[in-house]
């Protein structure tokens, strides 16, 4: 993954001590961190740890108390969500966000929509590149012309990641794009997230599936009540007693 | 192959309609196609309000303010400045576009609904403005003897050919519209309507594309404004009032809010049913009340979606056997 060149050592997304209050919840509290081109960095925590809010924040859905936030070092933190958007940071939600009135072919085709809006190179031309992340998806036998609600919820959360991928995004924030889905789907977005990461893209992904995290994480950092715990490799994170404390909570201390 | 056989009964189907409704002038007395011409100035509206409604999402009260303000700039531009009427025509869908376009910026700041709370203001002030401003609009006697509409020495005069005129504008309308739904500006509008949130995260940017599409109703609304000044040749404040707006939204719930066939479909039956029933005129007010609220019980996707069903029930019905082999 990431080793070589200087250019390559740049972080292409940086937080530095970004910090969300919602009344007394701290819901992000100084976190900071980089994400380079190419890399899977996890970011898991329990439930209420702050995840969602952290993705929430890069992409300015939720604005920033406190902190910067950079995309290849030009000062993000003030701009309005759709300009983000425009620079390359793309997201997925928790609960799939579809067009529920539109088509199939519509809810993909506002992703590519975006990377004609930012002028970005579609790395293999625009309809093979579908056809590849549709194939990837296990979406390739579905009728582009039927409505959205004639998919399953497990195939419209990887048809949330395609859209996404679909606006040659230079981040990808991925909100816990396995919940609810079955083995088979799983697998289709594990060959997703790989080819993001073939692609240079830059990948955040919460999840909760440890196995899914450990298998393709570059890199894991954990939160707990908005507070950064550790960060470092799957290995190292998942021996982390503090970690285990967190995630696990009673129960793990209980178990030893 | 399959493909190539639904585009042929399309094609087939849409020759029909028009054939249809260019025969219209052929078995119609004058007073009848005055009131199909009124009907298609209506459908320029509505389908604007297909739009802003049925595309984007929000909805207005202000259309036939903006009908107004394209039939008063077509009679100043023809009359005081003495443009040609073809430049007045384009004036007017310029001029109520922009206008349109630059109050969606300021409306779509609040939240939510306060849109539609900021247009039925709208709708009153341009209402009052035609009403007032004397110099402009004639005030409370309006102005009369717009000149009709021509082109060179082709002088548009007649019921006749105000017919051919104002349909082949609502067939541009009726084309650009279907073309704005397969473009990125059309399915941002639509990302706009089914998830803000969404569509603020793929890049776009709200207030601009509403504002867009309000400067799109604008643009409609203001040709058939200029359309109505040609055929009418009088103007009343009387004429550009909540009322219609309010019909204007009567009529596209009618026909559905899934296509602009729908704004058509709405605007034709309410408009011909209008004359029929003339006679109970004043207990219109009360059918559709009563209509609007059945039909959106029965069926809220108005005639298109009841049409849809019926047609799926149909399918459905035809070919049992593949239903049972799924
Ligand atoms: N818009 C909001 N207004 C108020 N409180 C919020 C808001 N968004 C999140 N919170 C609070 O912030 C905390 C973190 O929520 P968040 O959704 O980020 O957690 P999460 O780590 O994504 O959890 P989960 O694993 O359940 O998705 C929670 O206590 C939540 O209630
Ligand atoms: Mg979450």
């Amino acid at each position: 993954m990431r080793n070589g060149s200087a250019a390559e050592n740049r972080p292409v997304l940086s937080l530095s001590k970004v910090s969300k209050r919602f009344g007394g919840v701290v819901a992000a509290n100084e976190v900071s961190f980089n994400l380079y081109a190419g890399e899977v960095l996890g970011l898991i925590g329990p439930n209420g740890a702050g995840k969602t809010t952290l993705i929430n924040l890069i992409t300015g859905v939720t604005p920033a108390d406190e902190g910067v936030i950079t995309l290849f070092e030009r000062d993000v933190t003030k701009l309005p969500t759709h300009t983000r958007a425009k620079l390359g940071i793309v997201r997925t939600f928790q609960h799939p966000r579809i067009l529920d009135r539109c088509d199939v072919y519509t809810n993909l085709a506002v992703g590519a929509d975006l990377a004609s809006r930012r002028r970005a190179a579609t790395r293999s031309g625009r309809q093979a590149r579908l056809e590849q992340l549709l194939e990837l998806a296990g979406l390739d036998e579905v009728n582009l012309r039927d409505p959205i609600d004639k998919l399953s919820y497990g195939q419209q959360k990887l048809l949330e990641v395609v859209r996404a991928m679909l606006s040659e995004p230079v981040v990808l924030l991925l909100d816990e794009p396995a919940a609810g889905l079955n083995r088979a789907e799983m697998a289709h977005i594990v060959k997703l997230i790989s080819l993001a990461t073939a692609d240079k893209i830059a990948v955040l992904l919460i999840e909760h599936a440890m196995d899914l995290v450990m298998s393709i994480c570059h890199r894991v950092t954990v939160l707990n009540f908005g507070q950064q715990i550790t960060t470092g490799s799957p290995a190292e994170v998942q021996n982390d007693p503090q970690v285990i404390q967190a995630y696990l909570g009673g129960a793990a201390s209980a178990a030893r | 192959m399959v493909n190539r056989q639904i585009n042929l009964k399309n094609a087939v189907f849409a020759a029909f309609i028009l054939a249809l409704c260019l025969s219209v002038p052929g078995f119609t007395d004058s007073y009848m196609l005055r009131v199909f011409n009124i009907a298609w100035i209506t459908c320029l509206c509505v389908l604007s309000n297909y739009v802003l409604l049925g595309m984007c999402g929000q909805n207005s009260f202000a259309q036939a303010g903006l009908w107004g303000v394209g039939a008063y700039i077509t009679a100043n531009v023809v009359m005081k400045l003495g443009l040609p009427p073809l430049v007045a025509l384009i004036l007017a869908g310029l001029g109520s576009g922009f206008l349109a376009f630059v109050l969606g910026f300021a409306f779509f700041r609040l939240r939510a609904y306060y849109f539609t709370f900021a247009s039925v203001g709208l709708m009153t002030i341009l209402n009052g403005l035609f009403m007032n401003w004397t110099p402009y609009t004639g005030g409370a006697l309006g102005i009369s003897n717009v000149p009709s509409f021509s082109l060179g020495s082709l002088v548009v005069k007649t019921e006749k050919a105000n017919y051919y005129l104002i349909f082949v504008v609502c067939v541009i309308a009726y084309l650009l519209i279907k073309k704005l739904y397969n473009s990125a500006l059309g399915r941002s509008f639509m990302a706009i309507r089914d998830n803000e949130m969404a569509a603020n995260c793929l890049g776009i940017n709200s207030l601009l594309t509403k504002s867009i599409a309000f400067g799109i109703t604008g643009i409609l609304c203001g040709v058939a404004g200029a359309l109505y000044a040609f055929l009418s040749g009088y103007l009343s404040y009387q004429t550009f009032t909540y009322q219609q707006s309010t019909m204007y939204l009567i009529m596209l719930m009618l026909g559905g809010t899934s296509a602009p066939s729908g704004a058509v479909i709405g605007t034709m039956i309410i408009s011909l049913l209008q004359e029929w029933v003339r006679p109970l005129q004043n207990y219109m007010q009360l059918f559709y009340g009563l209509g609007i609220v059945l039909l959106m019980i029965v069926q809220p996707e108005g005639i298109l979606g009841g049409g849809r069903a019926l047609y799926e029930k149909w399918l459905s019905r035809r070919k049992p056997a593949s239903t049972v082999a799924q």
